[in-house]
């Protein structure tokens, strides 16, 4: 009874996110005349911080890992504690925690924001479960509970036609991808017999004429990661969700719910179905990462570069660098020692992308409550009256772009060197070219707030606030990825940890 | 018992705490900061002290601090290196930086200039680069320091940035020195590249591999099969670029006397203890690499003997009391490159120590004839200070007589020991004989000049206002100079090598037996060691070594006191002439220092066209590839931005399309439709 308790308290960081979705949803039912915007900020905060608490406690008491009695599986093997799900659910945690913080600002004249708390609460509980999840049911259930409230947090501003016509395509484009997705699954089931991914595995050993049908599946699994991490083609919701979405939404949805797609990825394609065996049978799904990774990335770097609009420019670079995490999946090969590495370094990267891609959204959710405009131009001179958070954004982007000495050049340093050893030298090359056209984009965004002067000198006069939470989640963010570099050792040395039991 | 190694970072950030003082609170500081850098020196000097105690209590160290690169090949690292050499290099550079600390209170604040904060603030960063490069335990750390002794000398030079010549010329002492580093930082690659390491001492250090590998029973790489000794030569004749440029040797020693623009302290500094002296300190250094290859020895060897002679003719004609001393500097580390050579490892450091302690005697004295003289420093105003400032005269006489070779100044043993070992080696090697030949004739030569200085400055009748009434100085001027006179006259007896050859006195030649790590060391880093491994014999003339050592010492003593008497005739009179006339032509060239700066700016435009080919390229090639790049990529964007329509349908109708061109392509390649 004991044990099965203790098993129940590994899921606490899920659990507690999901309750305090509860709590808020029951609030502003019941009580509909005392919820405050402030109120509920604070509490889903606190609710995200105790969940990153308790998730940060774990990986340091060596919960789930290999060392300490392995992972902790629950419902018969459907959902498995490990390092790696400890891992995202930190990142999952902290881009929550950052989000509602700032959320408070951003929705302070807004009629009812209770429930934008529940939602991306309850959203956020969705990932948890998926970063848990080790049964494809499972997946398919937690990625619908991590979707259905994204649709509405996206079409959260009812007024606003972007917003709207934004949620309605990503409800669209999201239908069709999980259509895909479950087709995928049910093709798997067929071939395989099972759900549960070490059945699944063990029977990808010996599929013999089920080959082709269980290959069709796996490729509709890819496209329903696609659709999550926003990779091509399954990638045509997230510029224009991204955009027309309230910022703090899309911050959640690029660095979040991206983050979540990957963990899946991570999980299903290494534990359901291993890179030899399914090599194998003829399914070298690796092979359709790469070139899912080498379009993603042009195409989002390239299209970044040509926008006008920072929101907009910042959507396509989200896509850009879901590319670059891909190689953590695309540059495996079979029995490769530095397999470990290369995964490792994408989860490392998906870390610092979850802060410095957060606080980027945050200060553009500044920008809109400042109301100063959405292109580059707007930006111009802006450090002049708001030094500290332009400064911020000038880490976010220098760390995006991956220059050294911020988190972001360590964690693509090591993704690309990890690709090299891999013997993916032309992916690891084409994410440098990448990263070369991302820097002339990013840079604007700095040379517009530092160097340009405004357009006229009352452009800038609509900066009459101090938002503090949205200063302050901007500022720990900015904070949070500076840190990073001196403690990226113990972070890398975790995500290796954690992409080392998969193998 | 505290552990004096512990303390060795301490002497090299102690300098440079300084810098960060003088920089960020030097203006709110009494005297510009010049207490923080007067403490950080000393408190660095008895540090220094204490540490050459400690290894000639037997002990060595070598270790690795920090490692700031690690790769599979080779790791990046910065360490400490404290064997004799560097212990008393590190006494010496740290000595030197406190007098002249010490003497600058006299000269920059007692004078009035301003900017002092600046001033001290480089003299710090100028005394921690050197300590730095000093305690270096491998060539890229060296490299990495001596480029910043390159910077501070940059600043310094270039002090008074508000005239005409300061700036220019410490932008050529830059360039001029940079483009030896060029060479140098290939070095520091090639090093890398064949040996897998570029640490100075122990097993796995690189002149251990190269010795090893020249014994056959290592393996390095060389570029395309070349043989092992023609690619140590090469690589040694690379670092030796840095050595050429650093040290001021020919034909790169052209940014030496404009870099008399700077503060006379400074100038002190460069030539007795920092910049120029790591030239030849660095060939000490990895004396063991340099004697395994004979060629690049003999290349030293001559182009010191050379730089010795040349640079010595130039100083004749100066009337420039600072002019006279750069040339003097030229020629002098001519002569310890030239001992280098000859494989006179002990007298080349000898001589620096010795050249260390007079070199800064004569500037900061001739400082001390700058206050006196109002920042007038044409010899041919001055005249008659003899009496006016004895404790400059004596001192500086104590210096000039070092410098000349006079026995029994310090310059005497060292330059006759340098002289000795080219002699006794060079009877069988005609490029080392030639060096010898050079370096010998340098002798009266260098008396002549030094002399000359010496009576134009001090002697005779003042001929102008200001030498017959000249400001006077004070204890911070005097202080310095008492010191380094008596070290000019005393340094000497450290390794009095002749007297101990002809009267069998064992035991005298403490330097020696110091650098052979006879009290404590390094295996590896001995002067025996390097004997062993060197290419030389040695030959005696007039029949064995102690009448070979007498002909030797007779020879250039004689030598020198000609040159001394020829200047005393000349010039110790009451009112002396120009006699340059009597030189005709030669007189010209002389003055024109042979041309050589017309010969690199003539280089330098007819290379032009190379330099405007290269731009070319850059412009068209390079930034055409880059610019046609970012053309390709924003072109290619807005395309990709027209896929964006923004309706759903195509939107579902290309995700469909591309899913099945997923699978078709996995498909196939996996074999599924078969």
């Amino acid at each position: 009874m004991s044990n099965v308790t203790a098993a129940w308290t590994a899921l606490s960081p899920a659990l507690l996110l999901g309750l305090t979705g509860l709590a808020l949803l029951v609030v502003d039912t019941i009580r509909p005349n005392e919820r405050s915007n402030t109120s509920m900020a604070v509490v889903s905060a606190l609710g995200a911080l105790a969940s990153l608490s308790v998730t940060v406690w774990f990986v340091i008491a060596g919960r789930g890992h290999v060392d300490a009695g392995g992972a902790i599986t629950l419902l018969e093997g459907a959902v498995k504690v490990d390092t790696l799900a400890l891992f995202f659910t930190a990142i999952f945690a902290s881009v929550t925690a950052l989000v509602v913080v700032a959320a408070h600002d951003y929705f302070h004249d807004h009629a009812n924001p209770a429930a934008f708390y529940s939602l991306t609460l309850f959203a956020a509980t969705g990932m948890a479960l998926l970063a848990v999840a080790n049964s494809l049911a499972v997946v398919f259930v937690a990625l619908e509970m991590v979707s259905l409230p994204s649709y509405a947090l996206v079409a959260f501003l009812k007024k606003n036609r972007g917003s709207v016509e934004a949620g309605l395509k990503y409800f669209l484009v999201g239908a069709l991808s999980s259509a895909v997705f479950l087709f995928g699954i049910s093709l798997v089931y067929a071939a395989t017999g099972s759900l549960v991914f070490g059945e699944v595995a063990s029977a990808v050993e010996s599929l013999d004429a089920l080959a082709g049908v269980a290959g069709i599946g796996i490729v509709m699994i890819v496209g329903g990661v696609a659709f999550k991490t926003a990779s091509v083609p399954f990638h045509f919701w997230a510029p224009e969700a991204y955009e027309g979405a309230p910022a703090p939404v899309s911050a959640f949805l690029s660095s979040a719910s991206k983050a979540a797609g990957f963990v899946v990825a991570f999980r299903v394609f290494t534990e359901a179905f291993p890179l030899g065996a399914s090599v194998a049978a003829g399914i070298d799904w690796a092979l359709a990462f790469a070139v899912v990774a080498a379009v993603t990335m042009t195409l989002g770097n390239f299209a970044a570069a040509v926008q006008e609009e920072v929101k907009r420019m910042l959507a396509y670079s989200s896509i850009g660098h879901a590319g670059y995490a891909l190689i953590g999946l695309a540059a495996l090969s079979t029995g490769s020692a530095g397999n470990e590495a290369v995964m490792g370094a994408a989860m490392a990267h998906l870390l610092v992308y979850g802060f410095m891609n957060t606080g980027a959204f945050l200060f553009v959710a500044m920008a809109e409550r400042w109301g100063i405009g959405r292109t580059f131009e707007d930006y111009a001179g802006l450090a002049r009256r708001a030094p500290v958070a332009c400064t911020a954004m000038a880490v976010f982007m220098f760390s995006l772009a991956g220059l050294p000495p911020f988190a972001g050049f360590f964690s693509k340093y090591f993704l690309f060197m990890g690709a090299i050893e891999n013997g993916f030298l032309w992916l690891a090359g084409l994410g440098a070219v990448n990263s070369v056209v991302s820097l002339y984009y990013y840079s604007r965004v700095v040379r517009a707030m530092f160097l340009d002067d405004p357009a006229t000198p009352s452009a800038l006069d609509a900066i009459d606030v101090r938002p503090t939470a949205l200063y302050a989640a901007v500022v720990f963010a900015a904070v949070a990825t500076v840190l990073l570099l001196p403690g990226f050792g113990p972070v890398i040395e975790a995500a290796e940890a954690a992409a080392a039991a998969l193998f | 018992m505290v552990d004096a190694f512990a303390y060795v970072p301490a002497v090299v950030l102690l300098p440079f705490f300084s810098f960060l003082v003088a920089l960020g609170a030097g203006k709110y500081l009494p005297k510009g900061g010049a207490f923080g850098g007067i403490a950080a020196t000393a408190g660095s000097f008895l540090l220094s002290i204490w540490i050459a105690t400690a290894v000639a209590g037997g002990r060595a160290y070598d270790e690795t601090l920090y490692t700031w690169a690690a790769g599979d090949q080779f790791e990046l690292t910065f360490g400490a290196l404290i064997d004799p050499l560097s212990a008393l290099m590190l006494v010496i550079v740290t000595l030197v930086a406190l007098l002249v600390h010490v003497f600058s209170l006299g000269y920059m604040n007692d004078e009035g200039e301003t900017g002092l904060p600046r001033y001290y603030a480089g003299l710090g960063l100028f005394t921690a680069s050197m300590l730095g490069f000093v305690v270096a335990d491998n060539l890229l750390m060296a490299f990495m320091f001596f480029e910043l002794v390159g910077l501070c000398s940059y600043l310094l030079i270039g002090f008074h940035f508000r005239e005409p010549g300061p700036p220019s010329a410490a932008k050529k002492a830059f360039l001029v020195t940079r483009f030896g580093d060029y060479f140098f930082l290939v070095g520091v690659v090639a090093v890398f590249a064949t040996f897998g390491t570029a640490a100075f001492a122990g097993e796995g250090s690189f002149p251990a591999l190269a010795e090893a590998a020249l014994a056959g029973s290592g393996d390095v790489w060389t570029p395309g099969g070349l043989g092992v000794e023609t690619w140590f030569t090469v690589v040694g004749l690379l670092v030796l670029g840095g050595v050429v440029g650093k040290s001021a040797q020919f034909p790169l020693h052209t940014w030496l006397p404009d870099a008399m623009e700077g503060p006379t302290p400074v100038s002190a500094l460069i030539h007795a203890a920092t910049m120029v002296a790591a030239g030849v300190y660095l060939v000490a250094r990895m004396y063991g690499f340099y004697a395994l290859t004979p060629t690049t020895l003999a290349v030293i060897a001559f182009v010191g003997g050379f730089t010795a002679l040349f640079a010595a003719t130039m100083g004749v004609v100066k009337d420039e009391l600072k002019q006279v001393l750069a040339y003097s500097t030229i020629s002098q580390y001519g002569y310890m490159m030239l001992a280098l050579g000859a494989g006179g490892y002990v007298a080349a450091v000898f001589h620096l120590t010795t050249h260390a302690f007079f070199k800064a005697l004569l500037f900061l004295g001739a400082g001390s004839v700058i206050i006196a003289m109002h920042h007038n420093e044409d010899m041919w105003d001055m005249g008659g200070l003899r009496s006016k400032m004895p404790v400059t005269y004596y001192t500086f006489l104590a210096g000039s007589l070092a410098l000349a070779g006079i026995f029994p100044f310090a310059g005497f043993w060292s330059k006759d020991e340098i002289l000795y070992e080219a002699l006794v080696h060079g009877l069988n090697e005609p490029l080392l004989l030639g060096g010898y030949v050079m370096g010998l004739l340098a002798v009266p030569v260098t008396a002549f000049y030094t002399f000359r200085m010496v009576f134009l400055t001090f002697h005779g009748e003042p001929r102008s206002a200001t030498a017959r009434d000249p400001e006077p100085v004070r204890w911070n001027v005097k202080g310095p100079l008492t010191v380094l006179g008596s070290l000019a006259v005393v340094t000497g007896f450290i390794n009095m090598v002749p007297v101990q050859k002809v009267l069998g006195l064992e035991g005298i030649d403490y330097l020696h037996r110091w650098l052979d790590n006879e009290w404590g060391g390094i295996e590896g880093l001995s002067s025996h060691h390097y004997a062993d491994i060197g290419p030389y014999s040695s030959g005696y003339i007039a029949g064995g070594e102690v009448p070979t050592v007498l002909v030797g010492a007779a020879v250039s003593l004689g030598l020198a006191l000609a040159g001394l008497g020829l200047a005393w005739r000349l010039y110790n009179v009451a009112s002396p002439t120009e006699h340059t006339a009597k030189l005709g032509g030669i007189k010209d060239v002389l003055y024109n220092n042979y041309y050589l700066d017309e010969l690199q700016v003539w280089i330098a435009y007819r290379t032009e066209d190379i330099a405007g080919g290269s731009d070319t390229f850059d412009q068209g090639i390079i930034d055409g590839v880059v610019n046609g790049v970012s053309s390709v990529s924003l072109a290619g964007g807005s395309r990709v931005r027209r896929i964006q329509t923004g309706l759903v349908t195509q939107y579902a109708t290309m995700l469909t399309l591309g899913l099945i061109a997923l699978l078709v392509v996995l498909g196939l390649n996996g074999g599924w439709f078969l």
